[in-house]
């Protein structure tokens, strides 16, 4: 009994130490905003490494989650002959919880783990204590570029993404249950509002955050060389992985 | 001048790793810190450069407490600093050229002009001439180090600190090494502290010598001397026996 109490002490420590460490760093990064001044040549790269090159990935996932949504509402679709009631469907599922949920989660796994790796491999390899030496503030040089790219990235990835996964279920409602354009086109428009897409923004905003911020918590705090940044790296995405739904869970609740 | 007054340091659920270390290092002078491995040398270093902080105990550089000045305040002071790192601590996503010239880009008064010809001509001291375009994963650690030592000498600071200047490089680039150290601080007179465990480059290079040993300086003195100690441990340790209390 006492050892599991003691287990459960221990974790309960362990979820405090790192809720703490990720709460600090965003609290430096707020005060690293102001004034502002931000290292552009480091965003530019930064947005160019975390958002170009994810839209492959981004562009394919979101393409088959449209067709996903359709596949699963194809069942009832058929059953009652709501064909009218698809573009609504996909497109409520998509814009407000699916793609931006999904997207979050593959840039979690894509540039957050490899965030993670970069900055652990940086402070074991005293990058960042050489950065401090040379009167170099690392928060303010190469988190603070990395936080806004990820959001500003993650943000923009969510808008693609959406209009990939709504042609994706356009295609498929075409192709698995014969619905015609127009009839998506027109229960799509017809039934939702720009609230439905600002929604699915405003959560890929806050996801942006929580993958920026816990990334780069558990890049900078790695101890224990190379298997220290293998453990970081997979913290990291446990992390924000359970960060995003916590977020998703309350942005849910008080954006409906 | 350098100075630390009973520095204290130990890190969580460790052993105490500095108690009570004094030392005072001269304006211009050059100091060698010796020791076994994890006995705190590099610790020591970090500590007079303000990147980590002392659990008790004084760290003064020029009149500034290290120790207790705010990080946002130690900028002014660590730019007079140049600090070579046990791991190179080398930017990777930097070019070898990049990564030596950044101490002056970031200093921003210097023109481009200038610091590409300092950049070509403390590649050059290392023996790395032409290597501005290369990364640093493409370099073995020796020349890792060696770009480590152009960084850390391109801005002519005024303490220099070297951690382990000479590790994994073959003798006779060792004594290149200390022989551009020695050219380097008669040029630029500056205050240099180096920790190494070749003890007889060590010994050559550095006029006076210290030596760390679980948490305590057991020896604070010239180099000449220092084999013939009055501490066993020290003795051992410089002449490299294997019977003794190490």
């Amino acid at each position: 009994m006492r050892a599991v109490l003691a287990g459960l002490g221990a974790g309960a420590i362990g979820v405090a130490r790192e809720t703490g460490g990720i709460a600090l760093i965003f609290w430096r990064v707020l005060r690293s905003l102001v004034p502002p001044s931000i290292d552009g040549r480091e965003l530019w790269r930064n947005m160019h490494k975390m958002g170009n090159r994810s839209l492959p990935i981004v562009a394919l996932t979101a393409f088959f989650v449209g067709g996903i949504m359709v596949i699963q509402s194809g069942i009832f679709v058929k059953r009652f002959g709501a064909t009218g009631l698809v573009g609504w469907g996909a497109g409520y599922a998509i814009l407000r919880e699916v793609a931006p949920i999904l997207i979050a989660l593959m840039f979690s796994g894509r540039v957050g783990a490899n965030n993670t790796a970069e900055l652990g491999t940086m402070t074991v390899t005293e990058q960042l204590d050489g950065l401090r030496a040379l009167a170099i503030d690392p928060v303010r040089y190469l988190i603070v570029p990395r936080v806004l790219a990820m959001v500003l990235m993650l943000f923009c990835l969510t808008v693609l993404g959406d209009l990939v996964a709504l042609f994706g279920a356009l295609l498929f409602a075409k192709l698995l249950l014969g619905v015609d354009w127009g009839t998506f086109y027109f229960s799509f428009v017809d039934n939702l509002s720009p609230a439905d897409f600002t929604h699915g923004l405003v959560k890929s905003a806050a996801f942006g955050l929580a993958i920026a911020l816990t990334s780069c918590h558990f890049g900078v705090s790695v101890r224990g060389g190379a298997v220290g940044v293998g453990r970081a790296v997979n913290n990291a995405v446990v992390a924000a992985a359970i960060a995003i739904m916590l977020l998703d869970y309350f942005l849910t609740y008080l954006l409906r | 001048m350098i100075q630390l007054t009973g520095v204290r340091k130990q890190f969580a659920h460790r052993e105490v790793l500095l108690d009570g270390v004094s030392v005072e290092i001269p304006r211009g002078g050059r100091w060698g810190l010796i020791g076994p491995g994890a006995a705190g040398k590099s610790v020591l270093l970090k500590l007079i450069c303000g990147l980590i902080k002392p659990d008790a105990g004084a760290i003064v550089v020029d009149g500034v407490d290290v120790a207790r000045e705010p990080e946002s305040r130690l900028g002014a002071l660590r730019s007079r600093f140049g600090m070579l790192f046990q791991n190179y601590a080398l930017f990777d996503f930097m070019t070898v050229g990049e990564n030596v010239a950044f101490p002056l880009v970031r200093r921003g008064d210097v023109p481009r002009d200038e610091i590409q010809a300092r950049v070509a001509d403390r590649l050059r001291a290392v023996g790395l001439a032409g290597s501005e375009n290369k990364r640093p994963s493409e370099l073995s650690g020796g020349m890792k180090k060696r770009v480590g030592i152009a960084r850390a000498t391109i801005a002519r600071p005024d303490v220099v600190i070297y951690d382990e200047p000479s590790a994994g490089l073959d003798p006779v680039t060792t004594s290149k090494i200390y022989d551009l150290l020695r050219a380097d601080h008669a040029a630029t007179g500056a205050t240099v502290v180096t920790v190494s465990s070749d003890v007889d480059a060590l010994r050559a290079f550095a006029p006076r010598i210290a030596m760390l040993y679980q948490g305590k300086l057991l020896y604070d003195g010239t180099a000449e001397a220092i084999a013939d100690a009055t501490d066993p441990t020290v003795r051992q340790f410089v002449r490299g026996e294997l019977e003794g209390p190490l």
